[in-house]
């Protein structure tokens, strides 16, 4: 068995655009699932509205295609009404940080046993490339037609911060990474969140000067930072570069839990 | 073990050619019937799945696989068997 076991193959292929990175975290997701030895009809995927969101269509087991940022609440609800279930949820930025934002860190808080992984592409895709909370300083998106000057929303920071038991971050080129990540995450009891940034070619790399997928895997590829060594820099006193995103492991913990089966 | 890329799935991304460790995807320079130059293989049989995987009975690397967004990779059976000469350069 392979992760391809779980795609619905009449509905291939999908409608994302040449070198989106989100098929690829569909794959790293659907891979840990399959290691994790889940049967189809006990695993059930949610999402939001967005580019990221069309992902449980493409796949076999039931899932949920609900309004936009609300992902999360309904996902709380499946789990709760029955813990037996597994419950995955695919988001994006603008869904989860944007109009989800305070879904996001309530089911931190209530640390919901749900897996939750996050397509980061900086941008809102589907709806034309308007900035998102994530968009970086300086980008050029259809809001921010001068560069983006808003400080950025650090999804994994905030996860931490507002109580998730597991938060790990890693890119769609780094795919055993973020394959071991998403399975660590379907492990852990509580909420899990796993950040995967993606590239978006089409929304946003056509506006920034990364037009080829190549562009914005280079750019993911050398622009990471493990975040032990981030940290190890720190201790020593060195400074790190602003520009570097820190990937890796944030946290992971045994706080109590609600929705975990007894 | 056989590699392929199912053109009708491939998109021309080329993320494939940046991750194998053999370089086994090069770019590719034909359009294909959908408009797409999908990329080329380079002496697939040097993957190690085409070689190993029957052996160790499970997918080996898989990296071309698994970032391939438009699930175009897989390796099918051969019948019959076609005999590879293959040579791995360290
Ligand atoms: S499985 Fe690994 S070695 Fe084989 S073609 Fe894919 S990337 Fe290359
Ligand atoms: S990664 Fe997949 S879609 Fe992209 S060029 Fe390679 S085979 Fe085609």
């Amino acid at each position: 068995m392979t992760f391809m076991d779980w795609y619905r193959e009449d509905r291939l292929p999908h409608i994302y655009c040449t070198g989106c990175g989100n098929g690829t975290v569909i794959n790293c997701t659907l891979e840990a699932v399959e290691q994790m030895g889940w049967a189809v009809d006990d695993t059930v995927f949610i999402s939001g509205i967005g580019c990221s969101s069309r992902a449980p269509g493409y796949i076999k087991t039931d899932s949920l295609h609900t309004t936009h940022g609300r992902a999360l609440a309904f996902a709380t609800g499946v789990k709760l009404a029955n813990p037996r279930l597994n419950v995955v949820v695919f988001t994006g930025d603008g869904d989860l940080a944007a109009i989800g934002g305070n879904h996001f860190i309530h089911a931190c808080r209530r640390n919901v046993d749900l897996t939750v992984v996050c397509m980061n592409n900086m941008i809102y895709g589907m709806t034309g490339g308007q900035g998102s909370p994530c968009t970086p300083v300086g980008a050029i998106s259809t809001t921010t037609p001068y560069g983006a000057v808003e400080p950025v929303f650090d999804l994994s920071e905030l996860a931490v911060t507002a109580g998730a038991n597991y938060v790990a971050r890693w890119t769609s080129y780094h795919v055993k990474e973020l394959t071991k990540a998403v399975k660590d995450g379907l492990e852990t009891p509580g909420f899990s969140f796993i950040e995967a940034l993606t590239q978006c070619p089409t929304a946003y790399g056509r506006r920034n000067k990364l037009r080829q997928v190549s562009d914005m895997i280079n750019y993911m590829r050398t622009n990471v930072i493990l975040i032990q060594k981030k940290q190890r820099m720190l201790e020593r006193g060195e400074a790190v570069p602003e520009e570097k995103i820190p990937v890796g492991e944030f946290v992971r913990r045994n706080r109590p839990a609600m929705g975990v089966p007894k | 073990m056989k590699l392929v890329i199912d053109e009708s799935r491939c998109k021309g991304c080329n993320l494939c050619t940046m991750v194998c460790p053999y370089h086994i995807f090069q770019e590719g320079d034909r359009l294909n019937e959908r408009g797409i130059i999908v990329p080329k293989l380079d002496r697939p049989e040097r993957c190690p799945n085409c070689r190993l995987q029957k052996l160790y009975g499970r997918r080996l690397c898989g990296a071309c696989a698994l970032i391939c967004p438009d699930q175009a990779i897989r390796w099918e059976e051969e019948k019959p068997y076609e005999k590879h000469k293959v040579v791995i350069e360290y």
